[in-house]
């Protein structure tokens, strides 16, 4: 049980990580696309 | 406040406040224009990419508050609290996803919901739902300038009205002149300030606090209900009336409609799949900060569980993580704050000048981002002034909730519906909203055939919420027979007792008698609505955005000629 509950605690911060990964990645690319375009990211 | 906790100095708290928003300032003044576009200023051009607009729609719906509500969650119901408090509100973004992908086919270049509002219908649908909208932001930037305050009071000798001072300042000081395109930018750097705190803090507080022995020898301070992972409990008082609320926030949130205009359309489906998983896990994850506690038999601080988070953290961090905690609770409250004010600015832009003062076709570009500058400072200091004086905006939020609930049918039916009248909308909406004050402030006792009769329409709205939800993904003919099993099913359970809970019965019975006004006002009306009049009647206020468009077309052009033929 407490190995359990241990998981459920812990598991979340690793799902952030993975997203903020994501989110990482994904911002690199639209600033290599956006620089190769030639125009502001935004 | 913080007497017996740790604190960071005032110089430390000032040199993170610098840091913090000084680093976006740079970002925002980077990305300036000295000629900003007022299309730009709403939307950014309606073509941002996948890592920002994903970015800025998780650190959006990140706010202060809900990083507290879900610790609060779980000291209160235990293990499953976080659970019931996160994955509804992540639910929201997810929810509206198949929505939004049809209000962005039907109106690829509008700025607000109520803009397009008002090409489906007319006047009185659109200030209605831009009036609920403007009363939503206004609340979320006084809560956030609360939150602010009150870390800011809490961890640092400054006082309350300096930290909201401080906050109200600094988000102010880098969303005006860029507007929108400032708030989304910056929103990753504090989407990745946010989340990487909570990537360290969460199991930081776990070890320091413990870690197993914490669980092993804190069971016992748990009731059988807070160990329960299915508890009901929980479930009724924390997960249920927060899914009767999942659809009604999604719509009645400018902030996300903003996003949804923003992102390059072949992305709107991984942008919310990602902010979805991205909001659930982060919330979830600092609510778990709640049940550390409920193990460990801490008492909050003057009895106030929204102490819990800074409390733990004082009590089991070095300065370092402090700090970090201190910019992860910044950033999530500037993110949205931020967001709240482009929001704000854009409403009054389009749907306020651009629309019923100007009239399409002759707003000034110049004058439209003006207004946009002038209702960002007028916001903030409404805000700040919700936020000094005793004037309790829960109160406030009840009706703009109840609003929300009220317009979720009748703006999801407009956008598939052809036979959907102005009449059937406007009316739907006030009626649920009265029948709403009524059942909520229990105007008539709801007791014997009364009472009764509202358990009816709770049942029914239980079948809408639900119907909603699965027609949005599944269409139709799976809708209609969602909603009328869930119905059926929940209607033992629900009649003769629901009554009792008048929160969940006012929003349920909001959208009943939406739904019903508006289907049997609209099923027999003979119009034939053309939803291209919609692309037609939405669109940009500044030429350079025309003319930005006309640039595209001959990149296009000019890459398709350079492209070799098969």
């Amino acid at each position: 049980m407490v190995t359990a509950i241990t998981i459920y605690m812990l598991v979340w911060p690793v799902i952030v990580a993975g997203v903020l990964f994501t989110l990482v990645r994904g911002f690199l690319e639209d600033w290599k696309e956006s620089r190769d375009a030639g125009r502001p990211i935004i | 406040m913080g007497s017996d906790m740790q604190q960071l100095g005032g110089p430390l708290i000032i040199a993170l406040l610098i840091l913090f928003f000084g680093g976006t300032m740079i970002m925002s003044v980077m990305i300036g224009r000295k000629r900003e576009n007022a299309d730009g200023y709403m939307t950014a051009g309606n073509k941002i990419g996948f890592g920002i607009s994903a970015a800025s729609m998780t650190a959006t719906w990140i706010w202060a508050s809900s990083m507290y509500a879900s610790a609060t969650s779980g000291y209160t119901y235990g293990i499953s609290g976080p659970i019931h408090y996160g994955l509804w509100g992540a639910l929201m973004i997810l929810f509206i996803y198949p929505f939004g992908r049809r209000i962005r086919a039907v109106a690829p270049r509008a700025h607000t919901l109520a803009e397009v509002m008002r090409a489906r219908h007319g006047r009185s649908s659109q200030l209605m739902l831009a009036g609920s909208n403007v009363l939503g932001s206004v609340i979320s930037l006084t809560s956030n300038f609360i939150a602010g305050g009150a870390v800011i009071s809490m961890l640092s000798p400054f006082n309350f009205g300096q930290g909201i001072l401080f906050v109200a300042g600094g988000v102010l000081l880098y969303t005006l002149w860029s507007g929108f395109r400032a708030s989304v930018l910056t929103d990753f750097a504090q989407v990745v300030a946010m989340l990487g705190a909570v990537v360290v803090i969460v199991p930081a507080i776990f070890f320091a606090a413990g870690g197993t022995d914490m669980i092993a020898q804190g069971a016992s301070n748990l009731t059988p209900e807070q160990s329960n992972f299915f508890s009901s409990e929980a479930f009724l008082n924390q997960g249920a009336p927060y899914i009767a609320a999942v659809l009604a926030y999604a719509i009645g949130n400018q902030t996300i409609a903003q996003r949804l205009f923003a992102v390059r359309e072949d992305l709107i489906k991984p942008t919310f799949i990602t902010a979805t998983v991205g909001y659930g896990a982060t919330i979830i994850g600092v609510g778990m900060l709640g049940v550390m506690a409920l193990y460990l038999g801490i008492e909050p601080v003057g009895g106030d569980t929204n102490n819990l988070i800074p409390q733990l953290a004082s009590t089991f961090l070095g300065p370092v993580l402090l700090g970090l905690l201190f910019i992860m609770i910044i950033g999530s409250l500037s993110s949205t704050a931020d967001s709240d004010l482009a929001a704000l600015s854009s409403i009054m832009m389009a749907d306020v000048y651009g629309q019923n003062i100007a009239g399409k076709g002759k707003a000034n570009p110049k004058t439209m981002l003006l207004v946009g500058r002038i209702t960002m400072i007028v916001a903030t200091g409404t805000a700040l002034f919700f936020a000094t004086s005793q004037f309790n905006i829960l109160d406030l939020l009840v009706f703009v909730g109840a609003l929300w609930g009220a317009l979720v049918f009748p703006v999801i039916a407009s956008f598939y519906w052809k036979k959907v009248t102005n009449a059937a909308f406007s009316v739907s909406v006030l009626a649920a909203l009265l029948v709403f004050i009524a059942v909520r402030f229990e105007w008539v006792a709801l007791t014997g055939a009364y009472g009764i009769f509202i358990d009816v329409l709770s049942v029914i709205g239980i079948g809408v919420v639900l119907g909603i939800m699965a027609f949005g993904f599944f269409g139709k003919k799976t809708g209609m027979i969602v909603g009328i099993v869930a119905a059926v099913a929940s209607a033992p359970f629900v009649i003769g007792f629901l009554h009792d809970y008048t929160v969940l019965s006012g929003s349920l019975v909001a959208y009943a008698v939406s739904t019903i006004i508006c289907y049997f006002m609209s099923f027999r009306s003979s119009q034939d609505f053309d939803f291209d009049l919609i692309k037609e009647r939405t669109g940009d206020f500044d030429p350079e955005s025309e003319l930005d468009d006309i640039d595209r077309e001959l990149d296009g052009l000019s890459a398709d000629t350079a492209r070799p033929t098969r």
